[in-house]
């Protein structure tokens, strides 16, 4: 017999290619060797129209970077929801999920409504500066949960496979473990072992989305994706659409599996927002009847969302962002929340950041990591710098070169070198030269301003020993310090360190009270 | 090892062997170290390349050290993420110079490393030096390799006695030096003696703890076949790492010894200072690692 393409040979096809795209933009999230990254490797968040549509209502301002994002609302209107069956990687996993998990056919329709109560709660919180979109937008969940969870539980693997080897095999296994291991580490390994807080949560979140589809195939694209009801209500004006609009009565193929379970299950008509294109439909048809072409609105079935349900949600959208704002964490900043460099003012960063975790993917000594309460509920998943992981990098500006939305804004080198994250402050019970008269230098060594923001007094101390003796004292030069915490990541103490990066007192945050 | 130490050994061996109890190690370096002729060849020049191959050749020229089929460890300073011009990094032609020198003399192999304090690939982009060896052949600039690190029994050791090296460090035929001279706040300065921090893994911050000591501990196991000293330009402050031109001296000069103690002996006194103002040079010249006296070094002027 010969093989024909049919439709759906093209659409697994481009399915597959933005799966590839989506994961070779994921690896290249990284330093290559230049300061500065060659590729949009953001991209996925700049064609995001939900992404766009959060960010602009939230923070009252266009973002050019997310123009793209045009082209899929373009998109949108006159092909439908291609975006959810042809591109989405979430959507691609799903599917490839389904092979293995025989999701039950003609799943319930009942809950198709949610996602636009969703979509309603995420716009109108954003109209009021709360900015949601992070728990709920597909790509913000997908990168997430790969960058925080499965990319280092696969390097951690791999590694350890290789490790064992080479550390417990006779010789001539490493010849042949080794060679492989350097291919392996070379393309498809990350550079190295990164560690996130909230990897589990991470993983979790994606495993409940692959979880929920023994309810029915694509149930989270049909009952939950904000952006899939974002493009469904986009898809209403669209012009390419099938032909007939109605199942054929009686017949088994297309409405019971039909993957969005697009057809009325009374009388059979087609939810065309529904559809994602994915032409099943028309290949296996038995009789070859239905076809997509170009047509004029064929068919006008009302968007299942009555006006109580509306309502009801607009005022969800209108009651948490006050609900934030009572939050006592607005009153009472954590003092050792970071914001990356150049992050200015705690409430416009949280109103654009869209959680994508591109920045902590990207950071070049694993320092960025998602907020867990640290800055309210509303701020989790949000980037905060941890020191005593991994310090800010002097020479580089990865994190603002990847941010989509300019939440950390795109800095040029000086700029960045100068922008104030927070400000070390040395622990005198701790630190060795201070509290046991020991002579150490470590921070002062690895301060990267060009006028050491870490300096030395010469001072008469007792050491355990109750002898007299001189040694040099650190203490911070607060004009000079950025706040990098290097110092806080090289001190030699165990535990914590002897000196910490807190959150600059210098009318950065805004809405700390205090004194005055 | 000096004559003291040297009658100690000898002492101990032959009250050892006299009551048949051989609890003592028979030290390598009583066996068989040779203390090398300190002789530092100093040059000035602005063509890097020919600079280091001039340098070389009063102390015999590359051949002296490296023989056919060795596989040798080029050991330069990539420690900070910066540009050659700001002083804290070998710079990358002095690198790439001693390289080929070494190819040249028949090595199988070139190994260049470092531990480096900032970002690894950041550090050997920035310094120029990664960049700089690209596309030569038999010669691998790797990052380290964490599972590399083997700890080592300091027997001579008076401050540390047990640290983690780096294999291939341990392991080369020849093992060429080839630190930048800088200011460093705590030793002063970091030249050869220091530059083994970037073949040894663990908690290095503690070595600071006892800064002098602990570097001349470290350099008994990693005894450099040469050390070439790179001063093409040095960091006067704000060391070890810089980031001002302004603190930054260019003098064109390179130095090259045998001896890794005279080598920094008279690197010091580029800064103005005495080989015994650096708590290293002090602890290594007592230990009988090299000569700190400036009077029994012979500088040779290329």
């Amino acid at each position: 017999m010969k093989y024909r393409p049919t439709t759906r040979t093209f659409r697994k096809l481009s399915q597959l290619l933005f799966l590839i795209l989506f994961f070779v933009l994921f690896r290249k999230t990284d330093y290559s060797g230049s300061d500065t990254l060659p590729y949009a490797v953001n991209l996925f968040f700049r064609w995001d129209p939900l992404v766009a549509a959060t960010v602009t209502l939230a923070a009252r301002k266009v973002i050019l970077l997310l123009l793209p994002s045009l082209f899929v609302i373009l998109l949108t209107v006159v092909m439908g929801r291609v975006f959810c069956g042809w591109v989405c990687p979430m959507g691609t996993l799903l599917d490839l999920l389904d092979k293995g998990i025989h999701p039950p056919g003609n799943p319930s329709v009942r809950l198709r409504k949610m996602k636009y109560l969703v979509l309603i709660v995420l716009l109108v919180s954003s109209l009021f500066s709360l900015q949601l979109i992070g728990f709920l937008d597909p790509f913000s969940l997908l990168v997430r949960g790969a960058a925080f969870s499965i990319d280092p539980m696969f390097n951690w693997l791999t590694t350890g496979f290789f490790d064992t080897i080479y550390s417990h095999a006779p010789a001539f296994a490493d010849r042949v473990t080794e060679p492989v291991y350097s291919v392996l580490k070379n393309g498809l390994l990350p550079f190295r072992q990164s560690f996130y807080f909230l990897s589990t949560l991470s993983l979790m979140i994606l495993i409940a989305i692959g979880a929920m589809e023994k309810l029915g195939k694509r149930f989270w694209c049909r009952n939950l994706c904000p952006l899939g009801a974002l493009l469904a209500l986009f898809s209403r004006w669209s012009f390419f659409r099938r032909i007939p609009t109605a199942s054929c009565r009686n017949c088994p193929q297309c409405a019971p599996n039909c993957r969005m379970n697009a057809f009325d299950p009374d009388n059979g008509k087609l939810h065309h927002e529904e559809c994602n294109l994915c032409m099943d439909c028309v290949d296996d048809c038995l009789n070859q009847s239905p076809r997509f072409a170009f047509t004029r609105r064929n068919n006008h079935v009302p968007v299942d969302l009555g006006r109580r349900a509306f309502v009801g949600s607009a005022l969800a959208g209108m009651a948490l962002p006050v609900a934030a704002k009572v939050g006592a964490i607005s009153r009472v900043p954590h003092p050792l929340l970071l914001r990356p460099p150049g992050v200015k003012n705690e409430t416009d960063f949280l109103s654009l950041c869209v959680r994508c975790g591109e920045c902590m993917k990207a950071c070049i000594e694993n320092a960025l990591q998602p907020c867990f309460f640290e800055s309210g509920y509303q701020g989790m998943f949000s980037p905060r710098l941890v020191p005593r992981l991994g310090y800010c990098e002097f020479n580089c500006t990865l994190c603002g070169q990847v941010c989509p939305t300019g939440a950390i804004p795109k800095l040029l080198l000086p700029a960045k070198q100068k922008a104030i994250i927070g400000i070390a402050v040395f622990d005198v019970n701790r630190c060795l030269p201070y509290a046991n008269g020991i002579p150490c230098m470590v921070c002062e060594e690895h301060c990267p301003t060009s006028k050491k923001a870490i300096l030395f007094r010469d001072k008469t101390v007792m050491n355990r020993k109750g002898e007299e003796l001189v040694v040099k004292q650190p203490y911070v030069v607060e004009e000079l310090c950025i706040g990098c915490g290097i110092c806080e990541n090289k001190c030699p103490l165990p535990g914590a360190s002897a000196i910490r990066v807190l959150t600059a007192s210098k009318g950065t945050s805004g809405y700390s009270d205090g004194y005055g | 090892m000096d004559r003291r130490d040297f009658l100690r050994q000898v002492a101990k061996w032959t009250a050892g062997t006299l009551l048949a109890s051989p609890i003592f190690n028979i030290t390598p370096e009583l066996l068989a170290a040779e203390r090398p002729f300190p002789r530092v060849a100093i040059g000035t020049g602005n063509e890097i390349t020919t600079l280091v191959e001039r340098v070389l050749a009063p102390l015999g020229g590359m051949k002296t050290f490296v023989n056919p089929g060795n596989r040798v460890v080029v050991k330069p300073n990539i420690g900070w993420d910066r540009s050659p011009e700001q002083a804290a990094d070998t710079h990358p032609e002095v690198v790439k110079a001693v390289v080929a020198l070494a190819l040249a003399a028949g090595a199988k192999e070139v190994l260049v490393f470092d531990n480096t304090c900032n970002e690894e690939r950041r550090c050997y982009h920035q310094s120029g030096i990664k960049p700089a060896l690209a596309g030569m052949k038999n010669v691998r600039c790797d990052y380290i390799d964490k599972r590399k690190f083997v700890p080592v029994d300091i027997s001579k050791g008076k401050s540390i006695h047990n640290w983690l090296f780096y294999r291939d460090a341990l392991e080369a035929d020849c093992y060429i030096n080839v630190p930048i001279a800088k200011h460093h706040s705590l030793a002063r300065l970091t030249i050869g003696l220091k530059n083994i921090m970037g073949v040894i893994g663990g908690h290095r911050g503690e070595i600071h703890q006892n800064i002098g000591q602990n570097l001349a501990d470290l350099n008994t196991v990693i005894r450099p076949a040469l050390t070439i000293v790179d001063a093409t330009r040095i960091l006067l402050r704000n060391g070890p790492q810089g980031g001002s031109l302004r603190d930054v001296k260019v003098l064109n000069t390179i130095l090259a010894s045998a001896d890794i103690v005279a080598a920094d002996a008279v690197a010091t006194t580029l800064f103005g200072l005495n080989p015994t103002d650096i708590p290293a040079t002090r602890a290594a010249a007592a230990m009988g690692l090299g000569e700190m006296n400036l009077a029994r070094i012979e500088q040779i002027r290329v």
